[in-house]
């Protein structure tokens, strides 16, 4: 499976060239053996095909799909119903993957490793039964809530904590504290084994690099370098930039094959020193760094933010911020790497990033209104110099690196099935005269359930997730479980803040719109015609006729209309609602609003909304206006639009935007396209996910996708190849991109 | 001071240098067959009906008093039928069609409406050194309203361009050219008499308004609209080449090749396509040869594909404010 050997030496450039093809193959045989994968491409590769398995899984995000696992590999039970639980079971079950792991060496690449399964694939059973939530589901399920309850990941580990201890130093963490906490002894148990097993696993890579080293002539060099460097790694903290970039993909490939864990925070900054370091003693060149973190890039798609602020203010954005910037160009692949915007940081990083989401058209980078979501997270009562240490690492959320644990991103509340709950409650209740103030009551009413029972699943994850599926490689690189002894979902870390996300906002707030205005004011729709509609998933023609009428009223997104009034009305309850509670067991939780890719699954499982959005179509993205809210579809309305329902406490609610390309000449675009995102900060704004993408060609892709295998989109928080997303998903990145006409007209 | 207008585009960037908005005002003295924007020629608001979402439900037929609506049944079942000989315009079918099939287009705004829609994007226009475009139908045919405008966005301290056909009385444009930022002046065809027969009007006055307009220091860029078969010829190269070559200081040219958005519209206000091109990418290939030929001639040639064609480099001072530009304004 590796790059053929050449016979001359290599350019950088010509090498880059080959591991491109590689990835561009493997990814296509991916998509061949696993079909769609509505999430982050990741750098996941297929085994071998004498070990591939097909199983039907469901990933880190609670996406079901269509997995290959390793078929020399069997977990080892430790429960009656065939599952394992608990830190040492999975600790040692972890370990015993990586030990049949076959080790991944490209000569071409100057990295070892590569990962060819997903841990959490082999997990058949994965609650634990004796910790009852069979009732607490149902309740969730009520309003279409995802729950924490099972959510792994989704917090920031400190890399550095890695990068100055190197897995000998985590291993003798480890058991220093061991002796210590006794009590804890399955915990450490589960640590050791982990960290083990990936010493085990480096040293094979290592040996592998030796063993391959004989047979390429011209790589030989490359190989037995990285022979050397890993034999170093196995224990050793990284000396140089590319053992540092070494080992934070081993990190990397641990965390993400264990977990799906891909949040590296700052590593701009980690990456920094090392650099200098090099770079003053003549060992790199800029070239040669690119060339490293390209590499990295390639066998995973991890999320980090480049720049912004330190703790005390001072703008950190360095060389390795550009470097990372530029593998990512020449890579075109699948990259998720946040540039801050902010007062105070470097201009040049947000021209860069603006340059690259132009010309490459691959909708890397994203941006980062940080001035926002740091203010926003002293609301919470923090101080400014912790919040502003909250480095991007996900889709759309920050965390403070090591110290905080809000699995964002995993829990969200679906705003259109509240409504329809409400709505429906309300029709049917012969005592009152149906009216949208009434409305309005009972949906802040089931609001508050529903915010209420998502704490009580967040107590629930709490309270058992650790005796269930631990973190373990994400413990190692946070401050606390180690020394405490103690999960980083139960009390490890230091900060409890769990991010909660209204999902369905532009579907909510224009329903409640086109009620007032249709059925309210208007009087041209009834009561029951509303309900015979959406009952009835509006059959027959007077049921499309009402549907477009409902479908018809002003939108949010359109600007001082009704629906922008109810969106902001709704974004206020939700993150009063949030906000204001804790959960029964004291945590905090932090109000965003993003539905990630989920806005299709959640869709789908949803009736037809008072909108006129037909049954099991997906609901709005995110925090964005439905498509079509407008006539001139112009960006700059979207954006005021999403700056004016942020929930401003330090989680946020991400501008989508889709430009399409054909503006007058790319300096022009550039121009605007930075415009429009200092625009949307200074209104408030907290992130921006864009795509600039040629409407002609994404039609043409939608058709026959297999025609463009390098398309690259921003689906959402995530980017991803458009032929490995599933025929909806697919829909709803298109029907986004024809309806805002963005640039061009 | 109201004005008709009949739309008002946010995020626009191909009417002036960067994010703008621009406000299409109803009414035109010329008449071009290849006119995007058709709905902009009369002056009166017009009744537009799209057939392709109209779903035959019947409810314009029981609202309109002038009977101007029908249901018939032609082989498929009922479908919609539009007597636009006995329509009036006065909407009472808009607000009962449940599809959106129906508009009125052209509005009456007051000069503090068109405002408020312009100044939803100030944060952008600041950040990206844009603002507002008036442009039409022709701005000079509502040159009070125009001008007013025009006061109330220096007011508010905007860049204003006007994108005018020429062909006007001079006092109107005398009283704009303060209040201008950039004319965006429309060169259409050379010879008068050509001109005459393809817009209506002989081009005799705009060339002189635009000579006027020059003398008298206002910057001006020329907007040639390239429609095959009327304008992509040599003679009409030669005409712009030296009437750029007698004013050299003119900001610009820009090379717009013909695009079929009018065709669409003119179905919906009931009136038959006057101009068809099959296609447009021969018309697209001219546009960049004639945008190469002036560049290579030393001309500035401004926001037309050709740019990226002049081996795709990036012209940062064609009109685009630098990065010091939108520091300062921090
Ligand atoms: S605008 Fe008035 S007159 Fe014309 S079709 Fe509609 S209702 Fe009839
Ligand atoms: S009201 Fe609208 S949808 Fe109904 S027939 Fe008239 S134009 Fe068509």
């Amino acid at each position: 499976m590796s790059t053929t050997a050449v016979e001359t030496e290599l350019s950088y450039e010509e090498r880059l060239r080959l591991l491109r093809g590689m990835k561009l193959a493997q990814t296509r045989e991916k998509q061949r053996i696993r079909g769609t994968m509505d999430f982050d491409d990741h750098g996941i590769i297929l085994p071998p095909e004498d070990l591939r398995e097909t199983v039907k899984t469901i990933s880190g995000s609670g996406v079901h799909f269509t997995d290959v696992i390793l078929k020399n590999f069997r977990p080892r039970p430790n429960h009656q119903n065939g599952g394992y639980y608990g830190p040492a079971a999975c600790g040692r079950n972890f370990r015993s993957l990586l030990e049949v792991h076959p080790a991944y060496i490209d000569p071409m690449s100057s990295l070892a490793g590569a990962y060819m399964v997903n841990f959490m694939s082999y997990r058949r059973a994965h609650w634990k039964p004796e910790f009852d939530r069979e009732e607490l589901m149902a309740q969730h399920e009520r309003y279409h809530i995802v729950p924490a309850i099972g959510a792994v990941q989704h917090l920031c580990q400190d890399l550095a904590i890695g990068l100055r201890l190197g897995w000998g130093g985590l291993l003798e963490k480890v058991r220093h504290f061991r002796a210590i906490n006794v009590a804890a002894a399955e915990f450490y148990e589960g640590l050791e084994q982990v960290v083990l097993g990936t010493q085990d696993w480096i040293r094979r890579h290592a040996r592998e690099a030796r063993r391959k080293a004989q047979e390429h002539g011209p790589m030989a060099q490359n190989l037995l370098e990285i022979a050397e460097i890993n034999e170093h790694l196995i224990s050793g903290a990284p000396r140089t930039f590319r053992e540092a970039c070494q080992w934070i993909l081993w990190d990397l490939l641990i965390s993400r094959m264990y977990n799906g864990s891909g949040a590296l925070g700052r590593a701009d900054v980690l990456l920094e020193p090392y650099y200098r370091a090099d770079v003053g003693a003549g060992r790199l060149t800029d070239e040669e760094a690119v060339f490293h973190i390209a590499c990295m890039l390639l066998r995973d798609t991890p999320y980090f933010q480049l720049g912004g602020p330190d703790a005390s203010g001072r703008d950190v954005t360095g060389s390795v911020s550009f470097l990372v910037l530029e593998a990512a160009h020449r890579l075109r692949t699948p990259v998720n790497v946040g540039v801050c915007v902010g007062e105070g940081v470097d201009e040049g990083l947000l021209r860069r990033g603006v340059e690259m989401l132009v010309e490459d058209r691959c909708g890397t980078p994203k941006f980062l209104g940080v001035d926002n979501t740091i203010r926003g997270f002293v609301r919470n009562g923090f101080s400014v110099e912790l919040a502003r240490e909250r480095a991007y690492s996900g889709c759309q959320w920050s965390a403070l690196p090591g110290r905080e644990y809000a699995i964002q991103d995993i829990i969200k509340i679906n705003l259109a099935k509240v409504l329809d709950v409400a709505l429906r409650e309300m029709l049917a209740d012969g005592d009152v005269r149906p009216c949208v103030a009434e409305l309005w009551d009972r949906f802040e009413r089931h609001l508050g359930e529903a915010v209420a029972i998502t704490a009580a699943g967040i107590d629930f994850q709490y309270e058992h997730m650790h005796e269930v599926f631990p973190e373990l490689p994400l413990d190692l690189l946070c401050h606390g479980p180690i020394e405490r002894g103690l999960d980083a979902s139960h009390g490890g870390v230091e900060y409890y803040t769990f991010g909660v996300d209204g999902a369905g906002l532009a579907t909510t707030a224009d329903s409640f719109a086109s009620i007032e205005e249709r059925v309210e004011k208007e009087g041209r729709v009834s009561w029951a015609q509303l309900l015979e509609g959406l009952e009835s998933n509006w059959a027959g023609p007077e049921g499309e006729r009402v549907r477009r009428l409902m479908g018809g009223a002003a939108k949010y997104g359109a600007g001082g209309t009704t629906g922008d009034e109810w969106a902001k009305r709704i974004a206020g309850a939700f993150t009063r609602e949030v906000k204001e509670k804790r959960t029964p067991n004291g945590h905090m939780m932090l109000p965003g609003l993003f539905s990630w890719a989920l806005a299709v699954l959640m869709g789908k499982k949803l009736g037809a909304t008072p909108n006129g959005r037909r049954a099991g179509e997906p609901i709005s993205h995110g925090a964005n206006p439905n498509p079509g809210c407008r006539k001139d579809g112009a960006p700059t309305a979207i954006a005021v639009a999403v700056a004016e329902v942020q929930p401003g406490y330090g989680n946020t609610a991400p501008l989508q935007l889709d430009l399409d390309p054909c503006t007058q000449n790319s300096a022009q675009d550039i121009v605007n396209v930075m415009g429009l995102i200092r625009g949307h900060f200074d209104l408030g704004g907290t992130q921006i996910n864009a795509n600039i993408v040629d409407r002609e060609q994404i039609l043409e892709a939608s058709e026959d996708p297999g025609r463009f295998p390098e398309l690259v989109v921003r689906v959402t928080g995530f980017s991803a190849y458009f032929s490995s997303l599933s025929p909806e998903l697919r829909r709803f990145v298109v029907d986004r991109v024809i309806c805002e006409k963005g640039a061009g007209a | 001071m109201t004005g008709r207008v009949f739309d008002i585009q946010r995020f626009s960037v191909h009417d002036g240098p960067g994010i703008r908005t621009t406000v299409f005002l109803k009414g035109c003295p010329l008449n071009c067959a290849w006119c995007h924007n058709p709905e902009g020629i009369r002056a009166g608001p017009e009744l537009s009906f799209d057939r392709e979402k109209c779903l035959a439900c019947g409810e314009c037929v029981r609202a309109c008093p002038m009977a101007a609506h029908s249901l018939q049944t032609d082989g498929k079942g009922l479908a919609h039928v539009l007597d636009r000989g006995r329509c009036e315009v006065r909407g009472e079918c808009v607000s009962v069609c449940c599809s959106d099939s129906l508009e009125i287009v052209g509005r009456s705004l007051s000069v503090e409406e068109v405002m408020r829609e312009v100044m939803a994007d100030r944060v952008f226009y600041r950040q990206a050194g844009g603002g507002l475009t008036i442009s039409g139908g022709e701005p000079l045919m509502q040159a009070e309203f125009t001008a007013a405008l025009l006061v109330a966005a220096k007011k508010e301290g905007l860049h204003c361009c006007v994108e005018t056909s020429g062909f006007g009385g001079w006092e109107a444009l005398c009283r704009m050219l303060p209040l201008t930022d950039l004319f965006l002046f429309d060169w259409k065809v050379t010879e008068p008499v050509e001109h005459e027969r393809h817009t209506g009007q002989s081009n005799t006055i705009i060339a002189r308004n635009l000579r006027e307009l020059y003398a008298r220091g206002a910057r001006i860029r020329l907007q040639c609209p390239l429609i095959p078969g009327i304008n992509d010829n040599e003679g009409h190269y030669e005409g712009i080449e030296a009437l750029l070559e007698s004013m050299p200081n003119l900001d610009g040219i820009s090379i717009l090749p013909y695009h079929p958005l009018g065709t669409a519209k003119l179905e919906r206000l009931g009136r038959p396509p006057a101009f068809a091109a099959s296609t447009t990418s021969a018309i697209r290939q001219s546009a960049r040869f004639l945008a190469g030929r002036l560049a290579r001639r030393g001309f500035r040639v401004v926001g037309t594909e050709g740019d990226r064609q002049e081996g795709g480099q990036r012209r940062a001072e064609d009109g685009v404010p630098r990065r010091e530009g939108i520091k300062s304004d921090f």
